[in-house]
């Protein structure tokens, strides 16, 4: 039945993340801003407390399957749906935070998705809150391939016992404070996307190393590495999903689909969080109107036009990515799903932000927190493929059908 | 549970009405529009399949379909054509007001009348919105026991067809009235031709003349406070059941150009791998998504009761308007020549597109009427 409703767990788990955005990373937010960085005392009591980005942390029923008074039940997937609920709230906090909170972040998805049962482990199980903090990170772009995933020129030549790896990395969340990195790289480029491979490079690799962090226009909290590996040892056991795992799959494009299948579960997310800055933003201008715009006259009907505008394209940004997360929940390919709602989010964030600029005038310049999220939005019509590439995505889909690539 | 999946009843329907809309409707789109109105072959196989009764009530022999159901049901219609589904006759928007207050005396002579099945056409005057320009044609006078109606209407859908009228209209204190007007020989009231180009043309647009026509008390249905909110309920259902047809429209035009521009070529491909084309193709289908998933959230609300349904209702229209005028431009944009020409339907649903938005309601007063409501009274925007 088609239903928009939250279920009581799903709206439990959007109250506690609210409470979390509200009250502990909004205080933080224009501080980080400034200083760049997200305090470490803050990170070390917030991975005390549990609290991690990890998409699968808000309640995942693992196999689908629960036991319910003593008897095996099937209940719906929901891992994905909760998740993006979840970072809605932790955008509407602070996107430059909530990319810092401790977690696999953008590298987990690879690691659960293509790695082996003893990869999981070995990789997974490091985040406790009973550790210091730690990240994992995801490192596709570089300097000449960016949107064009099968461009990759990161080589890995196969040696004894594992892979050297020559090649540099950019734009890589958390990539210098992570404790690992999925780094894809190509064993052979003639190959094109049969030739990718999807390593799990640990921090302190010989060869490994972080040369820069970026200075950027906004998400300044949340650390943009820039990696090199410089004839870097990485073992087999490294090599995601194992060597049987491409063996099986003869030439098929496997590292290639690697990178897809992390960027359909992790795009509807990313679009969450553009949500959340874009209803942050909405947020503040509205309050703002309502207290202190005369009920009357030109600038009232421009804010309540505005406003509803804002609304609108927020409620249908959410529920494109809704419906994305719901595909990936009950196993329908999502891709086409999960570029547009990339594609809408990352733009509505902007315009909405612009917008709501446009209502405060020159006093939103000052020390609020809408330039901020301005500066902020920018990224989500970039990372994680940009607004063009998602509608490339979307166009192969609809041309699918008709037989004709584009 | 966030979810969107139709139930297999909907999904039943809606592989009906698709079929219906593929080998009935599209085929008889142009020759409709050509003699203004429904071909009585086409109306009588939908009204055998029970498309023209969908909103009313089973004590009034109506399917009484849910909002959400009855969305899907429409855009598979509308994707055969909009103009077609526009002009059936029946009880159209009126059925909104009538599912909300079936029972009501000055409804039964139309219940009466159509008890065969055959429904008498209705259509349904807006001209309750003072500040609407060019709304006040219409004046409602008091006469004592009733009132008087004068003036002429802008134009509205089904008028020229219509057995029936449902009135909205304000009395000169500003109070809002809902009457029901039925044909009898002494109706002082009458379509007027007007010259129609545009699109919907087999919709029956028409202003209407009322010459001091008679209202008795009988014929009130509602009004003031009791009147607004009447009208503000079916109007909200009225909004969903209109975006569920622009909806439909714009699927249509996004599978036919997509279709179109993967076979067409120009220097020496397939215009679909220009990214010209097919990243407007993919634009029209965010835009498309967008629509139906904001009509579906309306429709889901307004199902359950939930009143930020109600109120949310004309922004909802008002950005799937935007859609379809997008959506049904950019499908003759990709056509090229051929799609401003009549041999290829795109020109006609981006004419028919405009004619529907210039009927329901203006996208900018929609959109400020919201963002009042946004400012006076606070609505959360999260779920």
């Amino acid at each position: 039945m088609i239903s928009y409703k939250l279920s009581p767990h799903q709206q439990q788990v959007k109250d506690v993340v609210h409470w979390f955005a509200e009250n502990e990373m909004r205080p933080l937010s224009m501080e980080a801003d400034r200083l760049g960085k997200v305090p470490d005392d803050w990170l070390n009591k917030i991975n005390q407390l549990g609290i991690q980005l990890n998409t699968s942390s808000f309640g995942d029923d693992k196999n689908g399957r629960e036991k319910e008074s003593g008897k095996k039940v099937k209940r719906e997937r929901q891992a994905n749906r909760l998740a993006v609920i979840a970072t809605e709230e932790l955008g509407w906090g602070d996107p430059a935070i909530a990319l810092t909170l401790p977690g696999p972040g953008l590298g987990g998805p690879p690691v659960q998705s293509s790695g082996t049962p003893e990869q999981k482990q070995r990789f997974l199980s490091i985040f406790s809150k009973d550790e210091p903090p730690r990240w994992g990170a995801y490192a596709l772009t570089e300097p000449e391939a960016g949107s064009d995933v099968s461009g990759i020129r990161t080589t890995a030549q196969k040696t004894a016992g594992g892979y050297i790896l020559n090649g540099q990395k950019i734009f890589i969340t958390n990539g210098a404070r992570a404790s690992w990195v999925v780094v894809f790289a190509t064993i052979d480029r003639s190959l094109g996307r049969a030739g990718h491979r999807a390593f799990v490079v640990e921090k302190g690799t010989p060869g490994f190393s972080c040369t820069r962090l970026a200075k950027k226009m906004g998400i300044r909290a949340s650390e943009t590495a820039e990696l090199l590996l410089e004839d870097c040892f990485v073992p087999e056991d490294n090599l995601l999903g194992g060597e049987s795992y491409y063996e099986n799959r003869g030439s098929s494009p496997s590292g290639f689909r690697v990178a897809m299948k992390t960027f359909d579960n992790t795009r509807p997310i990313v679009a969450a969080m553009a949500i959340g800055i874009a209803r942050a933003a909405f947020e503040y201008t509205r309050d703002l109107v309502q207290k202190e715009y005369p009920k009357h006259g030109r600038f009232y009907h421009l804010a309540s036009e505005k406003l509803a505008c804002a609304e609108l394209e927020i409620e249908a940004a959410r529920l494109l990515t809704w419906e994305a997360a719901w595909k990936a929940d009950i196993g329908q390919p999502n891709a086409q799903e999960a570029a547009m709602c990339k594609a809408y989010s990352g733009k509505i964030a902007l315009e909405v932000c612009a917008g709501c600029l446009e209502l405060l005038g020159p006093a939103g310049l000052d020390g609020q927190i809408v330039e901020k999220l301005y500066r902020d939005a920018k990224i989500f019509d970039i990372f994680e493929g940009t607004n063009q590439v998602q509608h490339l995505i979307t166009a192969r889909h609809l041309y699918e059908p008709y037989g004709v690539r584009v | 549970m966030i979810s969107f999946q139709p139930t297999e009843e909907e999904s039943a329907f809606v592989d009906l009405a698709g079929g219906v809309a593929r080998e009935r409707i599209r085929p008889m789109a142009t020759e409709c529009e050509q003699e203004r109105r429904v071909h009585p072959d086409l109306v009588k196989t939908m009204m055998d399949l029970g498309f023209t009764t969908l909103e009313l009530p089973h004590s009034w022999g109506g399917l009484e379909m849910p909002l959400i159901s009855q969305t899907q049901i429409w855009g598979a219609l509308s994707h055969g054509d909009l103009g077609v589904v526009q002009g059936l006759p029946g009880a159209g928007d009126g059925a909104s007001l009538i599912r909300l207050i079936p029972e009501h005396p000055a409804l039964q002579s139309y219940k009466a009348a159509g008890a065969d099945g055959d429904w008498p056409t209705v259509a349904f005057l807006q001209a309750a919105d003072g500040e609407n320009p060019g709304l006040s044609g219409v004046q409602a006078v008091s006469n004592g026991s009733g009132y008087v109606l004068r003036g002429i209407s802008l134009p509205f859908r089904l008028a020229a067809f219509a057995d029936s009228l449902l009135v909205a209209v304000n009395d000169p204190e500003g109070e809002t009235l809902l009457l029901w007007l039925d044909r009898r020989e002494d109706s002082r009231w009458h379509a007027v031709e007007g010259d129609y180009r545009l699109g919907l043309l087999a919709a029956g647009c028409a202003r209407v003349q009322f010459e001091e026509e008679v209202i008795t008390s009988d014929q009130v249905i509602a009004r003031g406070s009791e009147a607004r909110e009447l009208l503000s309920q079916a109007q909200a259902r009225i909004y969903v059941l209109e975006a569920a047809k622009e909806v439909g429209l714009m699927e249509a035009a996004v599978s036919y150009t997509a279709e179109y521009t993967s076979q067409r070529k120009a220097f020496g491909q397939e215009i679909a791998k220009f990214q010209g084309v097919s990243f407007t193709l993919a634009d029209m289908a965010i835009e498309t998504r967008t629509s139906r998933n904001l009509l579906w959230q309306t429709a889901e609300r307004i199902n359950d009761g939930d009143s930020t349904g109600k109120e949310a209702a004309g922004g909802m229209l008002s950005r799937v308007h935007r859609s379809l005028r997008f959506v049904t431009d950019s499908a003759v944009q990709l056509l090229g020549g051929h799609g401003y020409v009549q041999e290829f339907p795109v020109e006609k649903w981006m004419r028919d597109a405009q004619a529907q938005v210039s009927l329901y309601g203006r996208e900018g007063e929609l959109l400020a009427r919201r963002g009042e409501q946004l400012l006076g009274d606070r609505v959360p925007t999260g779920t």
